[in-house]
């Protein structure tokens, strides 16, 4: 019971993120006037999706593939980093933040919560996925 | 007082957010009384022009963010447990964490005052307005960094209530059998979920500009100002019905009992606050009218617009119908209530000549607009809150506010309430600006604007008798029992104020009034066809 109170919260809440990311995704495409600067990171984009499956694998219980997923979510972050500075940075840096907040949840929480985690995972991974493929398009 | 500091009770966190609802209510409350002040006669100086917009802008955010959302939160945190046979909240700490964000969210939207530059753009803020050329200072900044944590508290605490209706009712309460408060403040709560993430996202951009030289509201450069109208009214207008529609569930618990009738119409109380949180999605461009947009865009929103006083006067029906042929016992609580039915009225009323796009060019950033909106969350919103404090504080507290008190300050309120704002309506049609500091000295501006002073003065009084009756009461009120008001709800059948379990034994509910069942074993709601 308590688990699907944790998950239904958690689902609650990465609809609100939903909304949130639209309406970034959306004001970054109007803006698009100007040519961002693409981002080049299909490499780091590759990582992120891989952190996703080793998720899904750490949630069958294994310890290994938890940290496997941190070291791939760190990975994808210090590819990040190029952004700095352009237009293409709002998303980048908002979405960042949230893999930073994930990767702290995921080293600390209890095994218990890691499928509500899993979900929070999935989500950003598939928000990346949507953002790179925007901002390929500039 | 650390147990209140690390506190998780949902019972005691509600009663945190209603106490920081309170002070802020107080300052936002002082601003407005700098501002009328300063209205008192035509072509007065008693404060700065720069003074003066931050007041707008302080009185603005505060009664919209750190009084109406927390305070209606915190009614919301403390009862619905109460209300489905819940002994906690499902994610307390998350509770708890919600107003911890809340509080320091207001802390540091008033800390800016400290450093000399509290915000002044006006409690939405358009851009360009607010974008660093034109606002160089930190207000705007503190502005959008304490309105991003309270909105983050708002959604948490939403999540909350939520998850709470979800997983915690008593067996045998559907969702068919909930309180209609209950059912308000959940259709409330996914509305936050679906709309604070627009401001949240608005800020962000806006920050983004301010910070990070991006230019997403610089025409200049590609970027459009009216992005930021767009996304904060689609944050702004389902936040008019996120503060209104937990009062309009106050309401339908409080009418039924002071008329000694179950509500008229239930499942069209319930659904029409479906209604009107589908609709409140597609009306937001009604604060846009005077923007050139096409007469097909604007016929659409007009429309919808319209729309919504449909379902809001099926409730408004709903109550009145209640009360009919009822046996009504006029309690201070009951005395709010049904003030509120004509105040909110008549902010209804004016809010659908709005919506006629003709009209809204006329009117739109004048008084007419203040006076609108003070009677919807004032005469609407704050109106059915007091309903709501009368008829809960024994519950809170254990003691029965004054009635005698009550009774004074309820004609006060009324009184200069109705005084302060009703007359802006003339202002605004006579063409006085919203937001304006000082005016000439035209036919009625200073007599109206002189009245309208003194009512606000009258209002004052009346709130500090509120005020007086909550304190005094808390210490010396008579004892109230368990069940003062003979209702019908599952937070009467516990103690009063409740043990941290509330309930010794979880209640099985069979129907809407699972207390009148348990008091009328002989005669019970569900035996009734």
């Amino acid at each position: 019971m308590m688990r699907d109170r944790a998950q239904l919260g958690m689902a609650m809440f990465l609809i609100a993120e939903a909304v949130f990311f639209f309406l970034l995704i959306l004001a970054f495409s109007y803006f698009r006037a100007i040519p961002a600067t693409a981002p080049t990171g299909l490499f780091f984009t590759a990582l992120l999706l891989a952190s996703s499956f080793s998720m899904w694998r750490a949630t069958a219980g294994s310890r290994l593939w938890l940290w496997v997923t941190i070291a791939l979510g760190a990975a994808f972050l210090s590819g990040q980093a190029g952004f700095f500075g352009t237009t293409f940075f709002t998303l980048a840096a908002v979405h960042g933040m949230h893999v930073v907040a994930g990767l702290v949840a995921l080293a600390l929480v209890p095994a218990s919560a890691l499928r509500t985690m899993a979900l929070y995972w999935y989500f950003f991974t598939a928000v990346w996925l949507v953002v790179f493929v925007i901002a390929s398009q500039a | 007082m650390t147990s209140w500091l690390f506190a998780i009770d949902h019972k005691r966190v509600g009663i945190l957010y209603m106490l920081s609802a309170l002070l802020f209510f107080l300052a936002g409350g002082m601003e407005a009384m700098v501002m009328r002040a300063q209205l008192a006669a035509p072509n007065l100086r008693l404060v700065t022009p720069e003074t003066y917009n931050q007041m707008f802008t302080m009185h603005g955010t505060t009664m919209i963010f750190l009084v109406a959302m927390p305070v209606l939160t915190g009614f919301g945190v403390y009862l619905v447990p109460l209300m489905i046979g819940a002994n906690e909240a499902a994610l307390p700490r998350l509770g708890a964490l919600s107003f911890w964000l809340q509080l320091f969210g207001g802390v540091l939207l008033y800390f800016s005052f400290a450093t000399g530059a509290a915000p002044d753009a006006g409690w939405f803020s358009y851009a360009p307005l607010s974008e660093k050329a034109f606002s160089p200072g930190a207000g705007l900044d503190y502005w959008a960094l304490a309105l991003l944590m309270i909105a983050g508290g708002s959604i948490g605490s939403a999540i909350n209530l939520i998850v709470t209706i979800a997983s915690g009712r008593a067996p045998g309460m559907t969702m068919r059998l909930v309180p209609l408060f209950v059912w308000m403040t959940l259709v409330t709560s996914i509305m936050i979920v679906f709309a604070l993430p627009a401001l949240a996202a608005s800020l962000v951009v806006l920050l983004s500009d301010r910070w990070q030289y991006a230019r997403f509201f610089d025409p200049s450069q590609g970027g459009a100002p009216l992005l930021w109208q767009h996304y904060f009214w689609i944050f702004g207008h389902p936040e008019v019905y996120i503060v209104v529609l937990p009062a309009f569930g106050m309401i339908s618990e409080i009418i039924p009992v002071f008329s000694r009738k179950p509500i008229f119409g239930y499942p069209f109380v319930a659904t029409s606050t479906v209604a009107i949180a589908f609709l409140s999605y597609g009306v937001w461009v009604h604060h846009m009218f005077a923007v050139a947009l096409g007469r097909n865009f604007l016929a659409v929103f007009a429309a919808a617009s319209m729309l919504i006083a449909v379902p809001t006067g099926t409730k408004i029906f709903s109550w009145i119908a209640t009360m009919w042929g009822g046996a009504i016992r006029f309690t201070t609580a009951m005395l709010f209530a049904v003030a509120f039915l004509l105040e909110f009225t008549i902010g209804g009323l004016s809010g659908v000549a709005f919506a006629t796009v003709p009209v809204d060019w006329q009117v739109t950033d004048t008084y007419f607009v203040v006076a609108h909106i003070h009677y919807v969350l004032f005469g609407g919103t704050v109106f059915a809150l007091l309903a709501g404090v009368h008829y809960w504080f024994p519950k809170f507290s254990g003691r029965l506010l004054d009635e005698k008190l009550g009774r004074w300050s309820f004609w006060v309120i009324v009184i200069g309430f109705n005084t302060a704002v009703f007359v802006q309506h003339f202002l605004g049609l006579m063409g006085m600006t919203r937001r304006i500091y000082t005016y000439p000295d035209l036919p009625w501006f200073g007599t109206l604007n002189l009245i309208s002073t003194i009512g606000a003065a009258i209002l004052v009084f009346g709130i500090l008798l509120f005020c007086v009756n909550i304190a005094m009461s808390l210490f010396f009120g008579a004892k109230a029992g368990d069940d003062p008001w003979n209702a019908w709800t599952l937070e009467w059948a516990t103690p009063s104020p409740p043990l941290l379990q509330n309930f010794a034994q979880i209640p099985e509910v069979r129907s809407r009034r699972p207390l009148w069942d348990l008091k009328h074993p002989e005669a019970p709601d569900w035996m009734q066809v």
